[in-house]
């Protein structure tokens, strides 16, 4: 290194004199993600829905969704330049097709892991199919539908760095300049934000599967009924 | 009421579920359909529901063809309860209880007075359970919320698929007693499927045995136990209720009348006067209201007959059995011990009669004889 400065200090200066520079391409790297991740669950899980019911074409697709999560994310984006050119728009591509599996599967497995004398209790009440997909199997398969958006945030945050390399924001521009110049300090620059935008997601996420674990919510009704019978006892003093 | 007019259930394959069904079921009537298992009981269950479409001849619920009706509308209108106390596992119990209200559309305040009514009904705390998972219930409770989820909206119609099926004969037992106490205040017609003849024995207004899709006997239990129409009905009733006895079965299959009941007001001298004329060792004591007070002893009561007092003096009332959870074992240790009858009474002190040596000798002889009986075959 030329430089004789402690890292830290560099990094330190670095941060302190571009921190508009750092904080513009968080947000462009939230926001490819975001879009990215969008698409993912707005195609993926009602393709995995449409696959329980469709069994014959679940492994078709599910094997695609496999093929393309197998082929590495750099090659995965140097071959879509050739369909939707360079910039964001390769990169959202690619970033869904790389995410797709996770979700599919586990919408997919979610929903067929649902035990079906539930599904034929909810026909045999008079549940319409659209009401035993909704008030039935969504809720129950939720957490593993949850684990499969969990995974699937967490890779699309940390492989959206690459969408620089083609052309695309994101704070990937940070890490390849740092990488390019041999400036370990830019490279940190770039890499840290972009660890806490995939950890906070994943203890965003988290955070919501415990919400929904059935142990957490027995504890909230029991919560319930106790405030229940306070009203109650409160509202019989009250008359009296 | 659920009319069957020739109904037939043929697969493609040809093969018939059900074969020329002709059934009736009166309106506030218990109906099991027992039989060994592919006899169509449950086949013919679920057509009533549409789960499964009958593909000749016409089923009438409540005097409609069932054809003529949206199936999800007339789902809504008959109660339905499975075996694997399909309880929604993510639903607390009065979530689970107020599905079809809530699919009916009724007000919320309606849904919560119905399912704290239907909770009482079952002798549930509503306080105490509105709030429960599932997970957080028993077998039995899980299956009890299932049976009060399928009389959520008033249905007057309800299917039950083996609805204890899965649970301990002890609380099988429990929850039958309490179908038939809660069937006296709903008063639904209930198709009931089982393959446990004690059960059907038990419960139904009338039974009906099916073998390979077709009816082989209709009629209540006696007629069924008394005038079996062929081998198949006898043989399938008397094998099914001889595998049902262990020792953990109810002391249930084994009371009978006590040779002296008395009344709590008789004196003891009036009392021992009856024993002795009949040359027995034992009295019952019984109320008006039927409640027990109490076995009169030969030699307690000639100690209080001396002294001028009542009979219940001379009674003891520490050796009984409840019939709620006394088995034959329990009998069993009690008639080694000592010999002399055993009052049976029920969880509110009724009294329900009396478990003998000689009682539980039958028992064993006609099991030994029906065995010999087989194997001579």
């Amino acid at each position: 290194m030329l430089n004789q400065e402690p890292f830290l200090q560099l990094f330190l200066k670095y941060i302190t004199r571009y921190w508009p520079r750092i904080l513009e391409l968080t947000w462009q790297h939230l926001f490819i993600s975001l879009i990215a991740l969008s698409i993912t669950l707005v195609i993926c899980i009602p393709l995995g829905i449409y696959l329980t019911k469709n069994e014959k074409l679940s492994p078709y697709v599910i094997g695609a969704a496999n093929i393309f999560q197998t082929i590495p994310s750099l090659a995965l984006l140097g071959f879509l330049i050739f369909i939707f050119g360079i910039g964001n728009d390769n990169a959202i591509a690619a970033l869904f097709l790389y995410a797709m599996l996770p979700v599919l599967q586990n919408t997919y497995t979610g929903i067929k892991s649902v035990p079906r004398h539930l599904v034929q209790a909810a026909r045999g009440m008079g549940m319409t199919e659209y009401q035993i997909l909704v008030k039935v199997q969504l809720p129950i398969a939720m957490p593993i539908i949850l684990a499969g958006i969990r995974v699937a945030t967490v890779w699309i945050i940390g492989t959206a760095t690459l969408a620089s390399a083609i052309g695309g924001g994101g704070l990937g521009r940070l890490i390849f300049s740092g990488l390019a110049s041999i400036r370990n300090e830019v490279v940190l620059a770039g890499a840290l934000p972009a660890t806490i935008l995939a950890l906070t997601a994943d203890q965003g996420i988290k955070w919501l599967q415990n919400y929904l674990d059935p142990k957490n919510r027995a504890i909230r009704l029991a919560q319930k009924a106790e405030i229940d019978e306070l009203q109650k006892t409160a509202a019989q003093r009250g008359r009296e | 009421m659920v009319l069957f007019e020739d109904v037939s259930k043929v697969y493609e394959d040809g093969t018939r579920a059900v074969d020329h069904l002709n059934l009736e079921i009166a309106k506030g009537e218990i109906a099991v359909l027992i039989g060994p298992s592919g006899c169509g009981k449950t086949t013919t269950l679920k057509m009533v529901n549409r789960l499964e479409n009958c593909t000749e001849g016409t089923i009438k619920v409540e005097g409609k063809d069932i054809t003529k009706v949206n199936p999800v509308k007339l789902r809504r209108n008959i109660g339905y309860v499975i075996q694997e106390t399909a309880l929604m596992p993510h639903l607390s119990v009065a979530e689970n209880i107020a599905t079809v209200p809530k699919l009916l559309g009724w007000k919320k305040s309606k849904i919560q007075k119905r399912v704290d009514e239907l909770l009482e009904l079952a002798g549930l705390d509503p306080a105490k359970y509105r709030y429960r998972l599932p997970d957080q219930l028993s077998g039995g409770q899980k299956q009890r919320i299932g049976v009060l989820r399928a009389l959520a909206a008033d249905p007057d119609v309800v299917l039950m698929d083996e609805p204890f099926g899965a649970l301990d004969p002890i609380a099988r037992e429990k929850l039958q007693n309490e179908l038939l106490q809660l069937q006296k205040t709903v008063k639904k017609t209930i198709i009931f499927v089982t393959h446990d003849m004690d059960e059907a024995l038990r419960i139904a207004d009338k039974i009906v045995l099916m073998r390979r899709g077709r009816i082989e006997q209709v009629g209540s239990p006696e007629e069924l136990q008394q005038n079996p129409a062929n081998d198949f009905v006898r043989d399938f009733i008397g094998e099914d209720r001889l595998s049902q006895i262990f020792p953990d079965t109810s002391v249930e299959v084994v009371v009978q009348d006590p040779r002296i009941k008395v009344s709590p007001k008789m004196t003891a001298a009036d009392v021992l006067d009856i024993m002795e004329d009949e040359g027995h060792e034992t009295a019952q004591i019984v109320d008006s209201y039927g409640k027990w007070h109490g076995m009169a002893l030969l030699w307690l009561l000639k100690r209080a007959a001396k002294q001028n007092e009542k009979v219940t003096k001379g009674a003891k009332k520490d050796r009984r059995l409840y019939i709620e959870d006394g088995t034959l074992r329990d009998a069993a240790e009690m008639l080694a011990d000592q010999d002399l009858p055993i009052p049976v009474i029920d969880e509110n002190g009724l009294f329900r009669g009396v478990v003998t040596h000689a009682g539980v000798a039958r028992l064993t002889i006609s099991r030994l004889t029906r065995y010999r009986g087989k194997e001579g075959k």
